[in-house]
């Protein structure tokens, strides 16, 4: 019998998370947060180092 | 005989007609064999001379009993003492099984067992009511049994005394039907069968009521009877998720209503790989309201090619930027198989609670400098329903429930594998 009521308190515990998630707009996708960025970058892009910058292309195909 | 406080059993020494050892008799008129537990002779307590009946060699690692002859304890509101015990076998696909029972006995109450297996323990009593049996179960009292199985079980070893004329050897037809934590045994010897009814117990029940030293062997496996704590909980739990999948449609429909998916940027660019800066800034744009997600998505025109861009959505206020990277890239061709394509055009990327701000948005696209020119469009649109987590909250809600359902589907079939009607396929029934 403890397990049901273990699953209900889990279970609210995911549906207000979600609800939380909905509200504020929460979403899986990787993303760094950068602090502190200089106003600079307006006027010279170049000048900020994008984190994702080394990635590995695919360059395959078929 | 020393007196003894009203209902509690009373006791009476005798010494053992062989071996001079002194017997116990505690179910005083009852007791119709006693057996010595020194020389292991069988006696008959009618008999005022105690006669032999049977002596039997007992192995040098006899069983010895867990719970002790004479250990007394409140069982069900009344005092028993142990007064026998015999242990007996069976074989099953040519391997022996054994269990043990221990005889209680109370004055007012009469006779009562336990047995045990493998650290499982029943509390049984021989029924009077005739129940009524059907090809695979048996009916009693209105509750339904299902077959367990049968066999011919032998009695192995016996201690202290019992109400009837015990030898070691003895044989009789066992059947059990089960409708757990209860089981139905019927034992047949000749024209005479007797009915007992069993309940599941805990070994830590016994021994708290019999203040028994140590603790009660751990069970082991799943026994016949033995009721699956998780298989109540089951229907339950699946009822709790219904409603629960209910609440996550209520809030992803709420959410499609209330979506406001205001689309704050949209522009076209030019990429050439071969240039040497790439990197630019677009105009700013504001996201209202509440912290939100923000889509960006990303179209284009490559086919055969790849574009890398790296995105920072950056607060010009605060300094805040969010830095991320997506990669678009489409192949196509024909071969011997036909058409083929890989990768999209397209892409999609969602933010998570961006809060609101005045944004631009750092692009620095990348490619294979000996490609040509790639055209694309970034759209920027806040506060987009984030399909993924409710996905994410359903798994969440469906795991455990799945877990459950199959442990106890698990359950079932370790209970119904020492039957004589193994499960042999989820969802299968008798054999």
């Amino acid at each position: 019998m403890i397990w049901n009521r273990l699953y209900l308190i889990y279970g609210i515990v995911v549906v207000l998370l979600l609800g939380a998630g909905a509200y504020r707009g929460w979403s899986f996708t990787s993303v760094n947060e950068v602090k502190n960025v200089p106003r600079s970058i307006r006027d010279n892009p170049g000048s900020y180092r994008a984190i994702y910058a080394s990635y590995h292309h695919y360059t395959g195909g078929k | 005989m020393s007196p003894s406080p009203p209902g509690e059993p009373q006791v009476q020494t005798l010494a053992c007609p062989h071996c001079g050892a002194p017997l116990t008799l505690r179910s005083m008129g009852r007791a119709v064999s006693i057996v010595c537990d020194r020389c292991h002779s069988i006696l008959d307590a009618k008999d005022p001379q105690l006669r032999i009946l049977q002596r039997f060699e007992a192995a040098t690692n006899a069983e010895v009993p867990l719970i002790p002859l004479g250990s007394r304890g409140k069982w069900r509101g009344s005092v028993y003492e142990t007064i026998g015990f015999q242990e007996r076998s069976m074989e099953a696909d040519d391997l022996p099984y054994s269990w043990r029972e221990y005889l209680l006995f109370n004055p007012y109450k009469g006779f009562r067992y336990f047995t045990e297996y493998d650290g499982h323990w029943n509390d049984a009593s021989v029924i009077t009511a005739l129940p009524e049996v059907q090809a695979h179960s048996a009916k009693y009292l209105g509750k339904k049994y299902k077959h367990f199985q049968s066999c011919s079980a032998t009695t192995t070893f016996v201690l202290g005394e019992f109400p009837w004329r015990v030898t070691v050897g003895d044989a009789v037809a066992v059947t059990d039907y089960i409708a757990p934590p209860y089981v139905l045994s019927s034992e047949t010897a000749g024209d005479e069968t007797t009915w007992t009814l069993g309940e599941y117990l805990h070994g830590a029940d016994i021994w708290n009521a019999f203040g028994l030293p140590g603790v009660a062997p751990r069970p082991v496996g799943v026994y016949e009877n033995q009721p699956s704590e998780i298989r109540a909980s089951a229907g339950q739990i699946w009822f709790a998720f219904s409603g629960l999948f209910t609440a996550i449609f209520v809030i992803f429909t709420l959410s499609q209503l209330f979506s406001q998916r205001e689309q704050v940027f949209q522009e076209s660019y030019r990429f050439s790989p071969s240039s040497t800066e790439a990197s630019f800034v677009t105009p700013e744009f504001e996201l209202k309201g509440r912290s939100s997600s923000v889509e960006i998505r990303t179209e284009t025109d490559v086919s055969n090619q790849w574009v890398y861009l790296n995105y920072a959505l950056i607060d010009q206020d605060t300094g805040r930027a969010y830095d991320f990277g997506r990669e678009v890239s489409y192949y196509s061709g024909v071969d011997s198989d036909g058409h083929w394509q890989e990768g999209s055009q397209q892409d999609r990327a969602v933010l998570p609670s961006v809060p609101a701000g005045r944004y631009y948005l750092r692009i620095e696209p990348e490619s294979d400098p000996s490609l040509g020119l790639i055209g694309y469009t970034v759209t920027i649109t806040r506060d987009v329903p984030v399909l993924e987590i409710y996905l994410a909250a359903f798994a969440a809600l469906l795991l455990p429930a799945l877990l459950v359902s199959w442990r106890t589907y698990n359950f079932e079939q370790m209970r119904w594998a020492e039957s004589a009607h193994p499960k042999r396929s989820f969802g299968g029934g008798d054999e």
